[in-house]
């Protein structure tokens, strides 16, 4: 059983818009972009979060211990042994994995208690930071992080300011990331994490080791949340702790992937877009301080009106955005 | 040395008073709901705030801050209670998300009315030396330690002995069962989220009367009430006691021993460890693992 191929508008309209219209219309205007490659940023989380929702089943509050490992292990590694910024990152994507090797003894967990486990993991991870001073300056934080590589000069000669480079890589990224997460599910791993969705013992039963299963997962959504926060520390070319392993990064994440609807690939992206720029732009300007208050409130609206995001609703973007009914026979 | 463990092993016996009281609320949520409220450390920071505003708005001590703060914790319990039981689908993953998305709202609110400053009280009558032979503590810790024990003595009794006391306890081990013999279920569990929120409310002031407070400490006791509960085990006051007092020991010898930043990190690991070497707690008898 495949996941139905995308028709190839949508892809297209994707790339044309991300790669064209975005950097061509708005590259020059350097606010605008940073809340873009921003809300990218928190896509790819939620991206991350949304997989190891909807394929393994589990929620995560603790994504920030993946985000700032990652952050960290890029950073230390590119500053002190001198590696180049893309090495940085793919290493920073797996110290995040390193870091849910940890965790795979919370996968015996059901529920609330892998959803508050993983929490304290992020909690110890923060702490760790902190306290460990000689690797990771401690709460002081690490400066001059080598930044991302500048865009070419005779690109940024077409209206195209400083923002952009930054931008098209974590637009690449995160749609790399969507197609492997595409991969997944169709292939026969996904046809397996759905049936446990249904129902784990009995995929137990037919031969399916579920633990390894859900090990996996957490080991791809770490790699992709690491990878996230390795990409922001070049990007910033600075951390501290309170910073990368700050609880934004779980509430903002989860936040995006329930408005998108955290079933399908593009709706936790579209949803950091949009749930990232309305609280920029419109309800920081209201609430300066505590404007995470409406984040709070759309969570729960979401929850008990639309569970399963808003972008489902939407009949046009239904066709390439929802897999397979979740009552297919396996 | 001796004196300096002896003093935190005394110093965690006391904190581990108002960690139970919130422990206690957060079990009993979970036993008659299966729900686990991510916001009730929110709650109970509400009611730590209230404290805050009796003691510097009125200029009273923080104490007399408890029946306002019961009730407003318990109505907006009951309140997080009347939303939780909307949820129609997959109730286990998104009340999490649910309750997530309260306290998220509650930690905001805090926020804009009290703004973002660390906050402790000013009574000396509370932050006053209360000796006894070598141990040392403060007369707030000390009276609200006392205060805590007679409080969960009266819920065991109201647990053991009253109609709706019973009734929490036969929904959470058989909520089927329960309805068979009469119980309504819906109107247990917001019985459950009262007394949750006026456990809260107590506990708040409590902490308020000792300790310092900031908008952003609620996440984190909610962990702490939840790592309680893991250690105790499902279903036993006696336990709660025991694991709040364990957490707050194992706390006060790491800031003894090593160094307050580290504090936290005593909690987690006492929470990992109990998780993997006795995943059904120290006195519990349920399963948890998959």
């Amino acid at each position: 059983m495949n996941a139905r191929p995308p028709g190839l508008a949508p892809v297209i309209a994707i790339l044309v818009v991300g790669y064209g219209a975005v950097p061509l219309l708005l590259g020059a205007n350097q606010y605008i972009m940073s809340l873009i490659v921003a809300a990218l940023v928190i896509g790819c989380v939620a991206l991350s979060w949304a997989l190891l929702g909807n394929l393994g089943g589990m929620v995560s509050f603790g994504h920030s211990a993946f985000f700032g490992v990652g952050a960290y292990v890029s950073a230390i590694v590119t500053l002190k042994a001198g590696l180049p910024v893309a090495a940085g990152m793919v290493l920073g994507g797996a110290g995040a994995v390193l870091a849910s090797l940890a965790m795979l003894p919370v996968l015996r967990l059901r529920g609330p208690y892998f959803a508050l486990a993983i929490l304290a993991y992020a909690h110890i991870f923060r702490i760790v930071a902190t306290e460990w001073t000689s690797v990771t300056g401690g709460s002081g934080g690490i400066g001059n992080i080598p930044l991302l590589p500048a865009l070419p000069p005779n690109l940024s000669g077409i209206g195209m300011g400083g923002k952009t480079g930054a931008y098209l890589v974590i637009l690449t990224i995160v749609l790399l990331f969507a197609l492997a997460y595409r991969a997944i599910r169709a292939s026969h791993y996904g046809l397996a994490l759905r049936a446990m969705r249904d129902s784990e013992d009995a995929t137990r039963v037919v031969g399916v080791n579920s633990t390894l299963l859900k090990g996996l997962m957490l080991m791809v959504s770490a790699f992709m949340a690491g990878v996230a926060g390795a990409f922001n520390a070049h990007y910033l070319n600075f951390l501290e702790p309170d910073y990368a392993f700050n609880g934004v990064w779980v509430t903002l994440p989860i936040v995006a992937a329930i408005f998108g609807g955290y079933r399908t690939i593009t709706g936790p992206v579209i949803g950091a877009l949009v749930v990232y720029l309305l609280d920029q732009i419109v309800f920081k300007a209201l609430i300066p301080t505590g404007h995470q208050l409406v984040l709070g409130g759309l969570l729960v609206a979401m929850i008990l009106f639309s569970p399963t995001g808003l972008l489902p609703l939407l009949p046009s973007l239904r066709k390439s955005a929802s897999r397979p009914g979740r009552n297919d026979h396996a | 040395m001796t004196d300096l463990i002896l003093q935190a092993l005394y110093s965690g016996l006391l904190q581990g008073g108002s960690y139970a009281l919130i422990a206690l609320g957060l079990a009993l949520v979970f036993g008659t709901m299966r729900v686990i409220n991510l916001a009730h450390g929110e709650l109970v920071l509400l009611a730590a705030y209230i404290a805050y505003t009796v003691e510097s708005g009125l200029g009273l001590n923080p104490a007399w801050a408890i029946p306002i703060a019961v009730v407003v914790v318990s109505l907006t319990s009951a309140g997080v209670y009347g939303i939780v039981s909307r949820i129609r689908k997959d109730r286990e993953i998104n009340s999490l998300i649910l309750t997530f998305g309260i306290g998220v709202i509650m930690t905001n609110l805090i926020l804009l009315i009290w703004k973002a400053d660390v906050r402790s009280t000013s009574s000396s009558w509370l932050q006053e030396a209360f000796v006894v032979g070598p141990l040392y503590s403060m007369r707030g810790e000390a009276v609200f330690f006392i205060v805590s024990l007679l409080l969960m003595a009266g819920l065991w009794w109201w647990l053991s002995r009253s109609w709706y006391g019973r009734a929490l306890r036969a929904v959470s081990s058989n909520r089927e069962a329960a309805k068979l013999m009469g119980i309504p279920p819906a109107r247990t569990e917001l019985v459950s989220f009262i007394v949750a929120g006026m456990l809260a409310g107590f506990a708040g002031v409590a902490l308020y009367s000792y300790g310092v407070i900031q908008p952003a400490y609620g996440g984190a006791l909610t962990v702490k009430a939840f790592i309680i509960t893991v250690l105790a085990g499902v279903g036993s006051i006696p336990g709660v006691l025991l694991g709040a007092v364990l957490l707050g020991v194992a706390e006060a010898l790491t800031v003894t021993l090593a160094s307050s930043a580290l504090q936290e990190l005593a909690g987690m690991m006492l929470f990992l460890l109990v998780l993997f070497v006795m995943p059904n707690g120290l006195l519990g008898a349920s399963r948890r693992r998959g």
